[in-house]
């Protein structure tokens, strides 16, 4: 049976990418004619060096965090707490690796033929932040999977408790809601690529955490398409009754797609503050509303994980060109709202998309 | 009281749905404190102090000491400390001055409470998720600040300059608010755009906006801060019986009040509010009954932002005397009071009345040389997680040996998301 609606919706999507594009043809190509004009500026500014490779950068929280969405709201349970876990894993991280002492190295591994290698202690705090977001998920998913939540309020609920949890933590370990600098991951950088003009420099010199991002996204798009446990997850979300049927336990499904959706929101909060922010936490300002544009950003890429990616470079383009545009005389407060005035058009153009069809509902497995 | 009585108690409150939800916030509240308890040892074996916190507890006449250590580290908070120092800061000395600062702080927080916990719980009945309340409180609030500072020079001071000011200020607040509230309505309504991401992000662009509009514009020139110019003294919601200063109005207290009875008459005994439940619990059948569902979704959403429009207007008009940035977080802290109160109205005061406690009562247990404040965030998050899921509930209550088997329906949470998920 086609959905009209459905089809119209694909439609507005394409049409929607479409005039995207041609504005950035037309901004490009005014640019080019007319260098001294505002499409211009804005051409030389977004074309440069420096935004592409700060728009990577950006996108790096919002990917990780579409990423898990996608796993978790494919298997059914829609994950409206990205943002929470993005908050306590950005949090977690700095903590942790302040803790440590972030210039020492605690623990070493011995690699053979390399001898030991020390894993400085950011890696470790790092770790500690994906952990912490994964123990959020973990709750999320018992109240979910165990206890039959709405999974609305109980997102909500994890959004507000690592939103009231990280601001306390900062409080009673440094006396104010924000945390001190650590030091953040250096960059890596690949012998010969990088020395690529133009690209080998954004691509190939870059934190780790960017390199992390540009294989999550097609390993994230293979395991859920071509692995069996993304054909489990998918019929979690579609058919759970047939999954089961088919003796895959429907609950072990959605734990671990949930969990997944903790540990990728993990890498990207702890990235966040770690590998490509200032290395520190600041109260309600690090995070953001990034949870909620991955959110965006992966019903608009319509749960396809390169969709997602495409979808998220959108909007942290638009952020890191707005940190670019101050000098044009239009006040910065007004430009920071465009990433989310975009969120709003975006969604209110595609609307709804095809969810899965058990989202949000919970299954009871016949057995029981 | 035997086990099989407190089992029948517990099977009454079972059945009934009203009832049970009252039983449900009652358990979640109870295991947030248990937990937030659990956190307070954490929080305070992560702090650092001279010595261990002890809990003294009397025992036949002796006391049983008990001292905070984990790991050889001290523990520096007591969580039975910090409840009673909680409870006892945000009452005062009540008995003996039942008008004392700590209370009217109490108060005030609560009388803000009861108008964003009715805006979130007027759209949760329509069947709308409002998260935005946050910033159509904002909004609201700036409007009302600018629209008295701009008219109160032409009017006469005293009583019938407050008479005309301080209803136009709450009138340009809903207005303002609505519109800000209507607008995702709308989005829903007739693009499908989901409101919880559209509320969401709407707040972030009302803060800043708000803040830009401050700035650069409306800049009490006097003033360190960003914020408008104050409201003048016959603008401002009197402290009566209460002290000046203490920010609490009796008035806007007993207009909370009236709202919430005024929403619970529309939502019970109105055609309009009875179009609004349908639409919540079955929009289908609200729709074959000849609801206009798209007008509906509008509707509820303007009444909610228009109730938190009001809330911004009072925080100005009591609170603060100007609008400033860095609101504080009512309209979150109202999502927990709606949801909290079973969506009720009538509920509503008595929700925003426990979490005024909590807040008030938190910034007693900070200036105690404690807890940070902050822990009125982190017990909102746990008790919407606990309220979230009332078969933990029942499944308690299912443990408990029972004589005959009994199958209750499931509890909704909320006042109809089910429209949601077609």
């Amino acid at each position: 049976m086609i959905d009209r609606s459905a089809l119209d919706r694909e439609t507005i999507r394409y049409a929607l990418a479409g005039a995207a594009g041609g504005l950035v043809v037309l901004v490009a190509i005014g640019g080019l004619i007319f260098p001294g004009s505002i499409a211009g500026i804005v051409l030389n500014r977004a074309v440069s060096q420096s935004t592409v490779s700060s728009a990577l950068r950006l996108s790096v929280p919002i990917v990780f965090a579409a990423l898990g969405g996608i796993f978790a709201e494919k298997s059914g349970v829609i994950n409206i707490g990205l943002e929470g876990l993005l908050i306590i894993a950005a949090f977690v991280g700095v903590l942790a690796t302040d803790m440590l002492g972030a210039g020492q190295a605690l623990v070493s591994v011995v690699v053979p033929g390399l001898g030991t290698v020390p894993i400085g202690n950011i890696w470790l705090g790092f770790a500690a932040g994906i952990l912490s977001s994964t123990l959020l998920a973990l709750l999320f998913a018992v109240v979910c999977i165990e206890f039959k939540a709405d999974q609305i309020i109980a997102g909500l609920a994890v959004w507000l408790i690592a939103l009231g949890l990280a601001p306390f933590g900062a409080k009673v370990v440094y006396n104010r809601p924000n945390t001190p600098s650590v030091g953040t991951f250096d960059n890596w950088t690949v012998p010969l690529l990088s020395e690529i003009p133009y690209f080998g420099d954004v691509l190939f010199n870059a934190s780790p955490t960017v390199f992390m991002m540009l294989f999550a996204v097609p390993i994230s798009w293979y395991a859920l398409f071509r692995t069996p446990f993304g054909r489990w997850v998918r019929a979690s979300g579609e058919n759970p009754k047939a999954l089961d049927t088919a003796g895959v336990s429907v609950r072990r499904v959605r734990y671990s797609a949930v969990l997944l959706s903790g540990v990728l929101s993990g890498i990207g909060g702890a990235g966040l503050t770690l590998g490509t922010g200032t290395g520190n936490f600041v109260g309600g300002g690090t995070v953001n509303g990034r949870g909620f544009i991955a959110i965006v950003a992966y019903l608009f890429g319509n749960y396809n994980p390169f969709g997602a990616f495409g979808a998220s470079m959108l909007f942290s383009t638009l952020d890191a060109l707005q940190l670019r545009l101050h000098g044009l005389g239009v006040p910065s407060s007004l430009i920071q709202t465009i990433p989310y005035v975009t969120v709003i058009i975006v969604l209110a153009l595609v609307g709804r998309t095809q969810i899965p069809e058990a989202a949000g509902e919970y299954y009871e497995s016949g057995e029981e | 009281m035997n086990g099989d009585s407190w089992r029948d108690v517990l099977r009454r409150f079972a059945g009934t749905s009203a009832a049970e939800r009252l039983f449900i916030s009652v358990a979640a509240l109870a295991l947030s404190i248990v937990v937030g308890a659990g956190v307070i040892l954490a929080a305070g074996w992560m702090a650092t102090c001279g010595a261990p916190a002890t809990i003294d507890i009397p025992l036949f006449g002796a006391t049983l000491s008990i001292t905070l250590q984990a790991f050889g580290e001290p523990i520096c908070y007591d969580p039975v400390n910090v409840y009673v120092t909680l409870f006892t800061g945000a009452f005062g000395d009540i008995l003996s001055n039942p008008t004392n600062f700590s209370f009217s702080l109490t108060l005030k927080e609560t009388t803000l409470l009861v108008f964003t916990g009715l805006s979130v719980a007027i759209a949760f009945r329509g069947g709308m998720f409002n998260i935005g309340t946050q910033g159509q409180l904002v909004l609201g609030a700036l409007a009302s600040a600018l629209a008295t500072v701009t008219v109160a020079p032409i009017l006469p001071a005293g009583l019938v300059g407050s008479i005309v000011v301080i209803p136009f200020a709450l009138l340009v607040g809903a207005i303002v608010g609505g519109l800000y509230g209507a607008l995702p309505g709308a989005l829903k309504a007739y693009a499908d755009a989901n409101e919880v991401i559209t509320t969401i992000m709407l707040n972030f662009i009302a803060t800043q906006v708000a803040f830009y509009l401050t700035k650069y514009h409306f800049q009490n020139p006097g003033s360190q801060v960003v914020q408008t110019r104050s409201v003048p003294g016959f603008a401002q919601l009197q402290p009566i019986l209460f002290g000046e200063g203490s920010g609490f109005s009796l008035l806007a207290l007993v207009l909370g009040l009236a709202l919430a009875g005024g929403a619970w008459l529309l939502l019970e005994r109105t055609s309009l509010g009875y179009d609004l439940r349908t639409s919540g619990l079955q929009p289908e059948a609200a729709e074959y009954g000849g609801v206009d569902a798209d007008q509906t979704m509008v509707t509820s959403m303007a009444l909610s932002g228009a109730l938190a429009g009001i809330g911004g207007a009072v925080w100005v008009l009591m609170a603060i005397g100007s609008y400033q940035v860095g609101v504080p977080s009512y309209g979150f802290d109202g999502i927990t009071v709606s949801i909290l109160a079973g969506n009720n109205p009538l509920g509503v005061p008595i929700a925003a009345l426990l979490f005024g406690v909590l807040k008030s009562g938190s910034l007693a247990v900070q200036f105690a040389g404690g807890v940070p404040q902050e822990l009125s965030g982190v017990l909102r998050g746990l008790i919407i997680l606990f309220v979230a899921m009332p078969e933990f509930f029942r499944m308690l209550g299912e443990r408990l040996p029972s004589a005959e088997s009994e199958q209750s329906a499931p509890v909704a949470t909320d006042g109809g998301e089910g429209g949601d998920e077609e």
